[in-house]
């Protein structure tokens, strides 16, 4: 070891600087740990089906039992629509549009055919934030009409019927790629069309068609005028708003399916994230104040030293080597475990997230955030030993 | 960055602490007058304790300048220089030999020179250890500076300030802790050094005169 370097390294004071970096190292861990959970749990799935990813909300009346037996369909008045409309929480509001003919579907699978009755929905093509391939059908086209239906209904399939009726399971993949046709009927007139999957989503509980289609087929085949909307989609400005479930209870609504729930706790998940992410920059504020406290300290210590090595003709710069040559060693040494802490755990809880439907998200950002605060912390270390060694210049 | 200095003004320069008072300034060939240093040349300045020797070298050496007047560097203000041209002018042109010596006690006789000559990469260990004999220090280069006596310590404070190329040498009172035979030794040394460099010596004392030969006296 040279002798500056002997010389100032003197009175360096091992428990305050095993001191601070405990203290950084539960800041920092805290922060990126933190980051990288809001990051996971608030990460698109990414999977094909997301065709909405926005804040949607799918509501219908709730069903009551006599309505029902008496053959009468709940709908929504245009009163009601305005009303919802007026809200604050909702950005704008869609309607579903049903099907008022027969639908049949018929596929010829694994050598024998298979046919069902179908009933179809519409929604406003511009509540899709990526259209699925083909929708812009018309029926001039001949082309097939693209369908895109509930994964609900693929699971329903998948692990309920064809487990129990000794039916083969099918994938997305290969569901997609099976052509099949659709008879629709009514107002005295019936047609062949073909059709296609060209999509699932988990988002949409139904089976839903270009609302062209819709249009063309209601106009065309409905027995009856159009019957007033059963559901609506409703985007909505303020996710997790608390003002949204009693607005539904209150008018006898229900959301469908539990991504009102979902959305709710991811809300909940990031406000606690975003409470846990200051608690620990608060953590790794104070203890770059404890570093910079015994820096200050340990350079108050050595000031005559500092001072006649710059007498000598030792430049600021060269005698606070030593020091921040030592906060970089720290500083990496503290980034590196947060940054093997942060990945570790997110090993540990990214399974957890997988049993909920979510995926992980890349740890970059996290890795490089934590590069970004590592050097700040760094050069604002280094420029407090800067000015404390000039200080020193002059006695 | 300046490597060499050929002149030293002292316009009008006074202590701030004498401000005010004239006693100080009367009789001294220095303070309140405008004076020269040029090289090659030798200074003696002779003052009573606390007239100033220590203020006066320290001011011209950068490490204060609570003074009045100014001090020019071939016409340059000192009060102009910033802490990089000082750390480069220490390496290069003034040497310094101030009364505390500065050593640092933990380290070495050789660690204490090499602090310096690591800096300026002047000397060789052969001329070193050259200088250690000259001065009787050859058995002394492993013992820690603190454990020297005061006379000791000057001398390896003198090799010290030796250890780098310089226009000026600024000495303040370099023998207070010698005996004759120490003075002549050392007065040799910076007298051969000088003349090599075709440097100026600016030494001080309050009794114990450096033995140079034919110094310029000034009184303080």
């Amino acid at each position: 070891m040279n002798p500056v370097n002997r010389l100032l390294s003197r009175n360096i004071s091992a428990g305050q600087i095993t001191g601070y970096v405990m203290a950084n190292l539960v800041g920092l861990t805290i922060v990126l740990t933190a980051l990288q959970f809001y990051r996971d749990i608030t990460a698109d799935s990414g999977t094909p089906d997301s065709f909405i990813t926005r804040d949607y909300l799918i509501i219908s009346p709730r069903v009551s039992g006599l309505g029902s037996l008496g053959g009468q369909v709940a709908g929504f008045s245009e009163a009601e629509i305005s009303e919802i409309d007026a809200c604050p929480w909702v950005r704008r509001v869609g309607r579903f549009t049903s099907a008022a003919f027969q639908v049949y579907a018929s596929v010829d699978a694994f050598g024998r055919p298979m046919g069902t009755s179908l009933f179809l929905e519409s929604i406003p093509d511009s509540f899709f934030d990526i259209t699925p391939p083909g929708w812009d059908w018309t029926p001039e086209s001949g082309e097939p009409l693209p369908v895109v239906i509930s994964k609900d209904y693929l699971t329903l399939y998948n692990f309920g019927f064809a487990a129990s009726a000794g039916l083969p399971q099918v994938s997305e993949s290969m569901l997609s790629a099976i052509p099949f046709r659709l008879s629709v009927s009514g107002n005295g007139r019936q047609e062949w069309l073909p059709a296609r999957i060209a999509g699932f989503s988990s988002r949409l509980n139904t089976i839903a068609v270009p609302e062209a289609f819709m249009q063309w087929a209601n106009a065309r085949f409905a027995d009856e005028p159009a019957a007033p909307s059963r559901r609506l989609i409703i985007e909505v400005s303020q996710p997790g708003s608390p003002l949204i479930e009693p607005f539904l209870a209150d008018h006898g609504y229900e959301a469908a399916g539990d991504k009102a729930d979902t959305s709710r706790m991811i809300r909940l998940l990031s406000v606690i994230t975003g409470v846990v992410i200051a608690v620990g920059t608060i953590i790794s504020i104070l203890a770059f104040f404890i570093l910079l406290l015994s820096i200050w300290l340990l350079l108050q210590k050595n000031r005559s030293k500092l001072h006649m090595l710059m007498q000598l003709g030792y430049t600021p710069a060269q005698v606070s080597r030593p020091y921040t040559v030592m906060v970089c060693i720290v500083n990496a040494a503290v980034l590196a475990l947060a940054l093997a802490i942060t990945l570790i755990s997110q090993l540990v809880w990214s399974t957890r997230l997988d049993d909920l439907g979510l995926s992980s998200a890349s740890p970059w950002i996290t890795i490089v955030t934590g590069i970004a605060i590592a050097i700040t912390l760094t050069l604002l270390n280094i420029i407090a030993i800067r000015r404390r060694v000039a200080s020193a210049f002059r006695i | 960055m300046i490597a060499s200095i050929n002149r030293i003004d002292l316009i009008g320069t006074l202590p701030a602490v004498f401000a005010g008072s004239d006693a100080a300034s009367r009789t001294s060939d220095v303070w309140r007058r405008d004076i020269s240093f040029t090289r090659p040349a030798t200074y003696l300045i002779r003052a009573e304790s606390g007239t100033g020797k220590s203020s006066l070298c320290s001011y011209i050496y950068g490490s204060r300048t609570d003074f009045s007047g100014d001090i020019l560097f071939d016409g340059r203000s000192i009060r102009t220089l910033t802490v990089n041209e000082w750390c480069s002018l220490r390496r290069t042109a003034i040497a310094c030999l101030p009364q505390e010596m500065h050593l640092f006690p933990e380290l070495s006789v050789i660690d204490n020179i090499m602090l310096k000559n690591r800096l300026t990469d002047c000397k060789t260990g052969a001329e070193i250890s050259q200088m250690l004999a000259a001065l009787e220090l050859d058995g002394k280069i492993s013992t820690p500076a603190g454990r020297l006596s005061v006379g000791q310590q000057q001398r390896v404070a003198i090799i010290r300030a030796l250890c780098q190329p310089f226009s000026f040498l600024l000495a303040d009172e370099p023998v207070s802790h010698l005996d004759t035979r120490n003075n002549a030794a050392v007065a040799s040394m910076i007298h051969c050094e000088a003349t090599e460099r075709q440097a100026a010596v600016i030494a001080t004392s309050v009794g114990n005169d450096i033995a140079l030969s034919s110094p310029v006296i000034l009184n303080l």
